[in-house]
């Protein structure tokens, strides 16, 4: 016997299984249930990335830790379960043709999601009314803009991805090159989460003091867009000399410097993705049922101008726009503590996602599937028992 | 009424309230209303009646030093109540009954619709709220205010030694804490809700159940107060009377205004004299007016105004004095409230012929504006709805179903006793159904939008399913299980409508108003719920009765009852992964993403994965009928965990439907469930043991040259 082919039968019948189809529905609904206890302290970013988009983790009780496969392996395994046992095994069965198209509809599903993991932005762009955006900005990931004006008055941007920010220490710091320009920028250190403030004459800052001020580390927050991270960096010109600079995520505004007599800025910002349109806030409206804070209807008047065309929209909730492999949603609003007559913004979720309907027909395919299957059975097991004395 | 506001916020408010309370409309009963003293008391507080309990001595409820309030002569007339009872009113966002108002409102204080006044005499909700309005110092004196622990109203400085620890306690007996209780609230409301104790948690409700009252009884106050003037005085000489009506300022609202621009910038002594009197005048309308702000019983007049917030007679007094002057139906509902209020005589009795008048007159009055502002449209089938009580009957329908079902137990060849069940089912399950579809028109909604339509609607499902399965099986075991079910179902949502005191007909917010996905996702996973549950039933059935009766003594009865576990649980699990995708595709339309990882998601995902599962090991040999019994309990427990428990983790997007107190019954759910999982593994273990020992005696059980075993 060809002992490849019996491996490989092997290997055939252990991943086509119902015994690891059972375990890796055991692990998944474990994972679920701890990944969603987890939350409570931990919160929704920090336990995604750690319980469901990972091959492996360790799950802490106390000072014991569990290690368990990650939702990416386990999913991952139930997917090529799914497509040997679920559908290649199940060929030319009698009476399984309902149970294959579930599994077709679950894979869409799978692949629906691995398309949002790999090939996904999400994020919002926040308009007051009268203003006007092309971009969207990321609720989570950082970049480093360097911003340089140009002669006709447009702004050239080169960015670097925050997560290449990350690791920056003084001894090792990030080093990003000018690329053609007569300076380097060097950031020495990096705060997940700091607060900026000024440096005042009773106490010790614990790191460096730029124009008055610090960044004052402080522990991660459970909600993740609420951290808010800062640099510092050094801008080193060609000639040797130095400019220290603090950047800060929530700063109103970039940190200018000039090398050479020419004049650059340095912002810490969310990360931006340009939209193939520009979004006009044209009119936001909230309305609470009467007597109650309770918001009832908001929505957003936009006009979306794609250069060649424009219209005006109405996003709400549970209504979004739908354009150009773009869907902004009616997020929310603010600012919250808005007086009567005081101008209010309104936030657009805005998510390029390849596989936004993908879930609608794995429903529909899912549901067919189940219906044609399970109904079947019910049919016959009522003819039997109604013939039944 | 917005009773989930801040005690920061209504603190001040309130501590006007009480005082007003105290100096008007309890005191009150002597009618003795002099000018001077009542202004000076209404703008200085904390120098007259209220005074803050000491902290040393404990303050004996104030009852004792109080004369007692005679008993009730004559009562409401069936007139008055039910045409208060159709009243609309504006509370919670919507327009509702205030009959419903009253029922909600005492449920929330009292923990039931009904009351007892001083004499230990039943009231329905309706009289209170009228006693409460009309007549407060009588209503004052009725033990309303449910206290779970005397360490409570121990903690405010009052005696506890002549109540339970458990008790009820009246407005009356509180009064002389009230100052104390409000501090230690505003105290207490500064610690989040999840990190007081027991008693930080009570007293916070028990103030703000104490502020609803506050403005219920003080709603009529600016009807039994005519404001005084200055004999002689300008005012007096403008108004031609020494003492002004509410409405008389509301009247003249624009005028008032006018008067008190020149007033202000008149040189002459005497009109600055008339200009503090005015301000005077003003501010303590103003309070009067204030302490109404939670009863809003008048529709802006339809011609006039597209405004959607109802008035209350303080805010109308407000618009007068903004220049937008009450028409002349508002003014008539304003007048109607200040005859209902006057009802109260000099000698504390209420003239009942003169309150129903005042109560026609306002209907009159606001009626035809909230119907051609097609407000009222479904409020006579509230009120019928509340009437039938359809619930109640449908309880008592499946608790006879359940005590039929038990003797039919005992005499199983009885033919007729399983049809009464049957039948008693049935009607149970047709009461839920109409019940449920009359809530949908009311609401003109899909039928599940809040937690506690989420138990009506299980039930009701649950049943149709049992019922169903009995008609096409006839084993009777279905049958049994659909009275239990009902019976279970219907005291649960008794059980949450009474913990959560409120409205069971609320407003929504804004991502939860859309009736398409209410009525597809919200509805189908419910049934998925249903059939969870009632697999965990069946489960748990199975188990116990294979415990007591073992599986060779009945093999049929046990096959049967596992294929309908298994059919339940296919049910379920059609209906569970439908649901849950589509709140998925629901999320992707209202928050950007089909997924999130949030634990109401994540619920519903661990109702589908826990199906499949045992649907898989089913397939696989893996578990059998005992182990998918066993199963589909711990299944159950994840249907109530996805249900209920991950609301109560109070994290995620989906918090809009947290209802705190359910924990217990939660717990003593799983508690059931995992204890009948662990008396399927004390089946399995014995029967494993037996078949060990009949094959250890092959005489015995190899008598026809095989072995049995029992299928586990």
């Amino acid at each position: 016997m060809n002992p490849l082919r019996t491996i490989g039968t092997g290997l055939l019948r252990v991943f086509s299984s119902f015994r690891l189809s059972v375990t890796l529905l055991v692990f998944l609904g474990l994972l679920t249930w701890l990944g969603t206890l987890a939350q409570v302290d931990r919160g929704l970013y920090e336990v995604q990335k750690e319980y469901f988009e990972s091959l492996f983790l360790v799950h802490r009780v106390g000072a014991l830790g569990i290690p368990l496969p990650g939702g990416n392996l386990v999913l991952g395994l139930l997917a090529v379960n799914i497509l040997v046992g679920g559908l290649w095994r199940m060929r030319g069965r009698k009476n399984v043709s309902g149970v294959i198209v579930v599994h077709v509809g679950i894979l869409m599903l799978f692949a629906a999601g691995l398309v949002k993991l790999q090939a996904s932005n999400d994020g919002h762009t926040t308009l007051y009314e009268g203003e006007s955006k092309s971009y969207f900005q990321s609720y989570h990931e950082l970049e480093l803009a360097l911003l340089r004006p140009l002669a006709d008055g447009k702004i050239e941007e080169r960015t670097v991805d925050g997560a290449s920010l990350a690791h920056a220490n003084p001894s090792h710091p990030a080093v990003v090159d000018g690329q053609g320009l007569p300076f380097r920028v060097e950031v020495t250190r990096y705060f997940e989460n700091a607060g900026v403030m000024p440096k005042g004459p009773m106490f010790d800052a614990p790191t460096p003091v730029i124009d008055g001020v610090f960044a004052r580390p402080k522990p991660r927050e459970k909600l993740n867009e609420q951290n808010g991270a800062a640099v510092y960096v050094d801008v080193i010109a060609a000639d040797g000399s130095v400019q220290n600079g603090l950047l800060w995520v929530y700063d109103a505004h970039p940190w200018t410097f000039d090398v050479a007599g020419e004049r650059y800025a340095l912002d810490l910002r969310r990360k931006r993705f340009p939209m193939p349109f520009r979004v006009s806030l044209e009119r936001f409206r909230k309305e609470d049922h009467p007597r109650t804070g309770m918001p009832r209807w908001f929505s957003s008047d936009v006009t979306v101008d794609s250069g060649k065309s424009s219209r005006l929209v109405t996003i709400f909730m549970n209504e979004p726009l739908r354009q150009d492999g773009l869907v902004l949603y009616q997020a929310s609003w603010g600012p919250s503590n808005a007086r009567p007559g005081d101008p209010l913004f309104s936030s657009l979720a805005v998510v390029r996602n390849p596989s936004d309907q993908w879930p609608l027909w794995g429903c529909i395919v899912i549901a067919a599937g189940l219906l044609w299957h399970f109904g079947r059975k019910l049919i016959r097991h009522v003819s039997r028992e109604v013939a039944r004395p | 009424m917005n009773t989930q506001l801040s005690l920061n916020a209504f603190l001040p408010l309130r501590r006007t309230a009480v005082l007003l309370l105290l100096v008007g409309s309890l005191a009150l009963g002597s009618r003795a209303v002099s000018a001077a003293p009542t202004l000076t008391a209404a703008a200085h507080p904390s120098a007259t009646a209220v005074q803050a309990a000491p902290e040393a001595a404990p303050i004996a409820p104030a009852v004792r030093a109080r004369p007692a309030v005679t008993a009730r002569k004559v009562d409401w007339s069936k007139t008055s109540l039910v045409v208060a009872g159709s009243l609309p009113i504006q509370d919670g966002g919507r327009v509702k009954p205030l009959s419903t108002f009253a029922n909600f409102t005492l449920l929330r204080l009292n923990g039931k619709s009904t009351a007892k006044d001083q004499a230990g005499e039943k009231l329905d909700s309706m009289r209170w709220l009228l006693d409460t309005f009309v007549d407060p110092r009588r209503s004052g004196e009725y033990p309303i205010f449910q206290v779970q622990d005397s360490a409570t109203v121990h903690a405010i400085g009052l005696e506890v030694d002549t109540k339970k620890k458990r008790d009820r306690w009246s407005f009356a007996e509180l009064r002389p804490a009230v100052p104390k209780l409000f501090d230690l609230a505003h105290e207490y409301s500064q610690i989040e809700g999840k990190n007081r104790t027991t008693m930080q948690a009570q007293v916070v409700m028990l103030a703000e159940a104490v502020d609803i009252y506050l403005g219920l009884a003080g709603f009529l106050d600016f009807a039994r107060m005519p404001i005084p003037l200055s004999e002689g005085g300008i005012l007096a000489q403008e108004f031609g009377t020494a003492r002004l009506n509410f409405s008389d300022l509301v009247r003249r609202g624009g005028d008032l205004s006018a008067l008190r621009s020149r007033l202000e910038k008149s040189d002459d002594p005497l009109e600055r004299e008339a200009s503090r009197e005015l301000a005077s005048v003003l501010r303590f309308a103003a309070d009067l007016g204030r302490a109404s702000l939670h009863v809003a019983l008048q529709p802006p007049d339809a011609v006039l105004s597209a405004r959607e917030a109802w008035h209350t007679p303080g805010e109308l007094l407000s618009s007068a004095f903004d220049g937008m002057p009450a028409t002349a139906a508002e003014l008539a509902g304003l007048v109607a409230l200040e005859r209902l209020g006057a009802s109260l005589g000099s000698d504390n009795t209420v003239d009942m012929a003169e309150a129903e008048a005042a109560l026609v007159a306002l209907d009159a009055s606001t009626g035809p504006i909230a119907a051609a502002r097609g407000e009222t449209r479904r409020l006579d089938l509230e009120v019928t709805y509340y009437r039938l009580d359809l619930l109640m009957y449908a309880l008592a329908a499946y608790i006879l179903a359940f005590v039929l079902a038990a003797f039919s137990w005992l005499r199983p060849a009885a033919a007729l006793l399983p049809r009464l069940t049957f039948g008693a089912a049935t009607v149970g399950t047709l009461l839920m159904v109409v019940a449920i579809t009359l809530r949908c028109i009311i609401r003109e909604r899909p039928p599940v939008s809040t937690l506690y339509e989420t138990l009506l609607f299980v039930t009701a499902t649950g049943a149709i399913i049992g019922l169903s399965m009995e008609l096409i099986n006839r084993r009777r075991i279905a049958l049994y299980a659909t009275a239990a079910l009902g019976m279970v179902g219907m005291f649960l949502s008794n059980g949450y409508e009474t913990l959560d005191k409120r409205d069971t007909m609320p407003s929504l917010v804004a991502v939860l108003d859309t009736n398409f996905w209410l009525a597809t996702h919200v509805t189908v996973i419910t049934i998925g719920y249903a059939a969870g549950v009632f697999a965990a039933l069946l489960g748990s059935v199975y188990i116990v009765v294979r415990l007591i009766r073992g599986r060779a003594s009945a093999p049929e009865f046990f096959t049967s009852l596992g294929r309908m576990i298994y059919g339940t649980l296919a049910f379920g699990l059609v209906f569970s992964l439908v649901g849950t995708i589509l709140g998925g595709i629901w999320a992707n339309d209202s928050w950007g993403r089909f997924w999130g990882w949030d634990p109401k998601e994540n619920g519903a995902l661990l109702i589908c994965i826990s199906q499949v599962a045992i649907l898989h090991a089913r397939l696989g040999g893996i578990l059998r009928e005992l182990g998918i019994a066993a199963a589909a309990c711990f299944a159950g427990t994840i249907v109530a965990f996805s249900w209920f428990g991950t609301n109560l983790l109070g994290v995620g997007l989906h918090s809009y439907g947290f209802t705190e107190g359910i924990n217990s019954a939660l717990w003593t759910y799983y508690g059931i469930q995992w204890s009948i999982c662990a008396l399927a593994l004390v089946v399995g273990v014995r029967e494993a043991s037996m078949v060990k020992s009949q094959v250890s005696e092959p005489p015995a059980t190899s008598a026809r040259g095989r072995t049995t075993t029992p299928a586990t």
